[in-house]
C-alpha cells in the first residue's frame, strides 16, 4: 500500500479552516446548550408543577431520537413549516443545541438531586430563604459534582459537530470527505481527520479529568 | 403548504424493513461487543504490561473518535488496510463494533473496580486463582453495577445506527432519506422517520430509567 500525502499538503488550508469550524460549531453548542440545558434543568426541579410534563417529555423525546434526525429536520423539514431557512451551519447549532440542551438538563438534575435533602431542611431551620439556600448551599456543591459529566459532554458535542456534515456544514468532516473525494485519496484523508479529533479529543476528556480531581473534595458533604 | 401524509402509509412495507434492519444492527452490535468488551477489560486489568497497554489504546482510540468518522473509515480505509472487501452492512457493524466495544470496556472496567479489593485477596486466601476468583467472585457481582450502564449504551447504540446510514446501509434513517428523494415528501418523510425513531426509542429510554431505579448502586 503506497501512501500519497500530496492531497494533504495540497489541500491544508482548506482543512485546517474546516477543523476552525468544527472548533466554532462546538464552542458555541456547548455554550449555548449549557445555558438552556441549565434553563431546563433547574426549571424542572424547582419550577411551576405544571411545566414538569412538557420539560419530562423534551427530555426524554431527545434522549430517544438520533441526533441525525434531529439535524437533518431541522435543516429540511423546519423551513417547510415555518418559512424560514437557515445556511446549514446555524441549523446544526440549533439542532445540536437543542440534542444536548436535554443532556445537560439531565446532568443538572442529577446533580441538584445528588445534595441530601437534610441539607435543604437545615437551610430552612436557620431562617435561610428558598433561593438563598439554592444560590449558597445546593448549587455550589452541585456544580462540582456536575462537572464529569460536564466534561463529557465536551466530548460528545465535538464528535456530534462531525454528524453535521450530513446537512453540508463545511466542518472537518465534510471537508475530509470532500478532499478524500476529489482526489481519489481517501486513506491518507480520512486517516488524517482520525488523528486530528483524536489529537483533539483526548486532551480535553483528560484535561476535565484533571481538573475534577482537583476541586472534588469541594462537592463532597 | 399541501401536506400528502399517504405517502407514508405507501411506503410503510421499506420503512419496517427498515426499523427491523435498525434493530438487527443494535441486536448484532451488542451481541459482539459485550464479549469484546469483557475480553478487553480483562486485559486491561491484567498484570501483562503489552496486554494492558494494547487494551488502553484500543479503547482510547475509538472512545475518542466521532462515529461516522469510524464509519467513513472501516468503509473506505479497512477494505485497503486488511485486504478483505465487506458489504456496507458488515463494514457499518464492524465500526459500531469497535466503538460500542470501547464504551463497553470502560463499563465492565469500572465495574470490576466497583468491587473492593479485600474480595479478590479473600478469594485468593483461600486457595483460588486469579482467573477462578474472577470468575466466581468478582464478576457475577460486578455484573448488577454494569447492567444500568449497559442499558444506556443499548438506546445510545440504537440511536447511533442511524450514522450507518452514510455508506448506504439500508436501515431507518437511510430507508426514510432515499423515499424523501425519490418522493420529494420532504416534511412528511423526515417527520415520519423522527415519530418511528421515538416509538421505538422512548419507551427504551424508559426502561433504561427504570433499570436505573432497581440496579442502581446507591451511595
Amino acid at each position: 500500500m503506497e501512501l500519497d500525502l500530496s492531497p494533504i499538503w495540497d489541500n491544508w488550508r482548506y482543512l485546517l479552516g474546516g477543523l476552525g469550524l468544527t472548533l466554532l460549531l462546538s464552542a458555541l453548542t456547548v455554550a449555548c446548550s449549557t445555558v438552556l440545558g441549565a434553563a431546563i434543568g433547574l426549571a424542572r426541579c424547582y419550577g411551576p408543577r405544571w411545566l414538569k410534563l412538557p420539560l419530562v417529555f423534551y427530555i426524554d423525546s431527545m434522549r430517544a431520537i438520533p441526533v441525525l434526525v434531529v439535524l437533518v429536520w431541522t435543516y429540511f423539514a423546519v423551513p417547510i413549516v415555518t418559512g424560514v431557512s437557515f445556511p446549514p451551519f446555524w441549523a446544526a447549532l440549533i439542532a445540536l443545541t437543542a440534542h444536548i440542551a436535554a443532556y445537560v438538563a439531565e446532568i443538572v438534575r442529577a446533580g441538584i438531586d445528588s445534595i441530601r435533602p437534610g441539607q435543604v431542611r437545615a437551610g430552612l431551620a436557620l431562617g435561610m430563604s428558598g433561593a438563598q439556600i439554592v444560590r449558597k448551599i445546593v448549587l455550589p456543591q452541585a456544580i462540582v459534582r456536575m462537572l464529569p459529566a460536564f466534561g463529557s459532554i465536551l466530548s460528545i458535542t465535538i464528535k456530534d459537530t462531525a454528524i453535521a456534515a450530513v446537512i453540508a456544514v463545511p466542518e472537518l468532516m465534510k471537508r475530509s470527505e470532500t478532499v478524500a473525494g476529489q482526489t481519489y485519496h481517501p486513506i491518507e484523508v480520512f486517516t488524517l481527520a482520525m488523528l486530528v479529533y483524536f489529537v483533539i479529543l483526548f486532551p480535553s476528556t483528560r484535561l476535565v479529568d484533571i481538573f475534577y480531581r482537583r476541586v472534588a473534595h469541594l462537592g463532597r458533604s | 403548504m399541501s401536506l400528502d401524509w399517504s405517502v407514508v402509509w405507501q411506503h410503510r412495507g421499506e420503512l419496517l424493513d427498515g426499523a427491523l434492519l435498525t434493530v438487527l444492527l443494535t441486536v448484532l452490535t451488542m451481541l459482539f461487543a459485550v464479549p469484546a468488551g469483557i475480553v478487553l477489560a480483562l486485559m486491561r486489568l491484567s498484570h501483562s504490561k503489552p496486554l494492558s497497554a494494547a487494551s488502553a489504546c484500543f479503547v482510547e482510540f475509538f472512545r475518542n473518535l466521532p462515529l461516522i468518522l469510524v464509519v467513513y473509515w472501516a468503509f473506505y480505509v479497512m477494505p485497503v488496510a486488511i485486504g478483505i472487501e465487506f458489504s456496507a452492512f458488515t463494514t457499518g457493524l464492524v465500526a459500531l463494533c469497535l466503538n460500542v466495544s470501547a464504551y463497553n470496556s470502560e463499563t465492565f472496567r469500572a465495574g470490576i473496580n466497583s468491587i473492593r479489593k479485600g474480595q479478590m485477596e479473600a478469594a485468593i486466601a483461600v486457595g483460588m486463582s486469579r482467573w477462578q476468583a474472577m470468575r466466581q467472585i468478582i464478576i457475577p457481582q460486578a455484573w448488577r453495577r454494569v447492567l444500568p450502564v449497559l442499558a444506556s449504551t443499548w438506546v445510545s447504540l440504537f440511536k447511533d445506527t442511524s450514522l450507518v446510514s452514510v455508506i448506504a446501509v439500508g436501515e431507518l434513517a437511510h430507508t426514510a432519506l432515499q423515499i424523501r428523494s425519490q418522493t420529494f415528501r420532504v416534511l412528511e418523510m423526515l417527520t415520519a422517520m423522527a415519530a418511528i425513531y421515538w416509538l421505538m426509542g422512548y419507551p427504551q429510554a424508559k426502561l433504561v430509567d427504570w433499570i436505573h431505579r432497581k440496579f442502581g448502586v446507591k451511595e
